[in-house]
């Protein structure tokens, strides 16, 4: 039998673990069936075709494909930014329509998404503005969101005074504010240098592990994909289709040296690899 | 060299040449006054006839008076120019039906020289102050409405993104986003808009009114008082002139995002 102290201890320490979310993410992201066509006049374009996924909360799910294939598109798709030809995407008991608030977005490139007008905790707290949230509670949020990702007292820099690692910090920083359940990830790490994407890459891994959202991660590059998921879902063919599902069983908890030096990594990325080649 | 001896330096390299020039202008007119017989002398003063015109209209109270009057006609009509030419502009960027529809109807007028319609304003609605404003303000809105079009269609196709994802309010969007983004746009506008401004202030005041540096100046003109004429069309230059530097400063502050990032 719990004593009051107890309780109280306990409710403190959920406090502190984690900072940003009240409660753990449990929004599940169901794909059905899901194809996109273009059509300009006569001409018909077809993208992809028949893509079927699940992402459970909390886990992570690569897609990957040579560049071209429309992983971009099919991200578009997932955030409600682009509508599907065929096809229906729910988040948890609801039928996708365009943006919902369970979902938070990092783009590949950070130097435009990101205001250059803006303080980086006013690019943070902007999508929380229009939620509603009073200003104090709206930078509490931000700065914590910002400690989250390593820019503890970064809010008074501007994105352009910042490198491009910590911009997109700022933009993960950003997703994380807006208590996204699911964080869409279009080449997130796909233009800093190689020593800041292991970072990012860590840093995608510790947010997962403490605020339990899930993320879906378009890459185009099979180490990052691997690394990263629970799942890789590969796309290709023209239109394009899921071609493979590569379950990662490499566990949660992953190193950069350590877990690429593991047989199970080398042979997830081997059979991705070949399912891209495959002419 | 600290700070202000090196701000000092660069006054010094940028103040010379007028200094020089303002000296020779006033010796060398006044030799040539003194020894010319030509009979366009009467409105070619020599510089210091002029400074003595401006310290006795001044000291009178006539120049005070005039001065105010096209400070305020200048900017009135910018700023209902301004408010008008963003919003008008903000409407028309943001929707293709509307460019599609008023795009060769604003190419048109801005094509029309706006002082053109200083006679048509003036006649219509009176030789007293507001025509005016509206003259200054009618002949501002283009150069500011076209280039706010201009910066709203330039916005990232990933700044669009940005805000649909992440739900902004149309307010936000608007205030927040759209409005920063075509800023130095905007601001190019103003600017072509401010030299724009006195000029028309100026007809206007010359073409039907009675009071403003422009009317000051027909009026002295016409008791053939040269070194007064004189004095208050220096007196214009220098406030287009001290209008645009003030602008710059203001530039400098709102678009130091817009500078800094581009570096």
């Amino acid at each position: 039998m719990k004593t009051p102290m107890s309780e109280e201890e306990h409710e403190m320490t959920i406090a502190e673990a984690e900072p940003v979310q009240a409660t753990r993410p449990d929004t599940k992201l169901t794909v059905t069936q899901l194809g996109k066509t273009y059509v300009t006049g006569k001409e018909s374009h077809e993208i992809f075709r028949n893509v079927e996924l699940t992402v459970e909360p909390g886990e992570i799910v690569s897609i990957v494909g040579p560049s071209g294939v429309g992983k971009t598109t099919l991200l578009r798709c997932l955030a409600g930014l682009l509508e599907a030809t065929t096809g229906e995407i729910w988040i948890g008991d609801r039928r996708l329509a365009g943006p919902v608030p369970e979902m938070g977005l990092v783009f590949q490139d950070y130097s435009r998404s990101l205001l250059p007008w803006m303080r980086s905790r006013a690019n943070v707290a902007l999508p929380l503005e229009s939620k509603g949230i009073a200003r104090a509670e709206r930078n509490r949020l931000a700065e914590e969101s910002l400690a989250a990702v390593g820019l503890e007292g970064a809010g008074h820099k501007y994105p352009w005074q910042m490198s491009g690692g910590m911009q997109q910090r700022v933009a993960i920083a950003r997703a994380i504010a807006y208590q996204a359940d699911i964080l869409l990830m279009d080449e997130p790490f796909a233009s800093v240098d190689a020593q800041t994407r292991f970072d990012l890459e860590d840093l995608a891994l510790d947010v997962r592990r403490r605020l339990g959202v899930s993320i879906v991660l378009v890459t185009h590059d099979i180490d990052e994909a691997v690394y990263l998921a629970d799942r890789v879902i590969v796309l290709s063919g023209k239109p394009a289709s899921v071609v493979d599902v590569v379950e990662v069983d490499l566990g949660r908890e992953r190193d950069q040296l350590s877990t690429k030096a593991l047989p199970a990594f080398a042979e997830a990325r081997t059979r991705v690899l070949r399912q891209i080649r495959r002419p | 060299m600290n700070g202000a001896a090196r701000g000092l330096k660069s006054l010094a390299e940028q103040a010379w040449l007028p200094i020089v020039l303002v000296i020779v202008w006033w010796f060398a007119s006044d030799w040539w006054w003194s020894t010319t017989t030509d009979s366009k002398k009467a409105f070619l003063p020599p510089l210091s006839r002029i400074w003595d015109a401006f310290i006795e209209e001044a000291q009178s109270g006539d120049l005070g008076v005039n001065f105010v009057a096209s400070m305020r006609n200048i900017a009135l009509g910018l700023l209902v120019g301004v408010v008008v030419g963003i919003a008008i502009g903000t409407v028309v960027g943001r929707s293709r039906a509307a460019r599609a529809i008023l795009n060769p109807y604003l190419q048109f007028a801005r094509s029309v020289p706006q002082v053109a319609l200083v006679p048509i304003i003036i006649g219509a609605f009176g030789i007293t102050w507001v025509p005016k404003i509206w003259a200054i303000a009618i002949a501002c809105i283009w150069p500011i409405l076209l280039n706010t079009v201009d910066g709203i269609r330039a916005i990232d196709p990933a700044v669009r993104d940005m805000t649909k994802a992440y739900r902004l309010t149309s307010g936000h969007e608007l205030f927040r986003v759209v409005l920063p983004a075509a800023l130095p746009q905007i601001m190019a506008g103003i600017r072509v808009s401010l030299g724009v401004a006195v000029v028309v202030m100026v007809v206007s005041e010359i073409y039907g009114s009675t009071e403003g540096l422009g009317y000051f100046i027909n009026y002295e003109k016409g008791l053939y008082r040269g070194p007064e004429t004189w004095m208050a069309t220096v007196l214009v230059g220098l406030i287009g002139y001290g209008l645009s530097l003030a602008f710059l400063v203001v530039e400098k502050f709102t678009l130091r995002w817009y500078h800094e990032s581009a570096k």
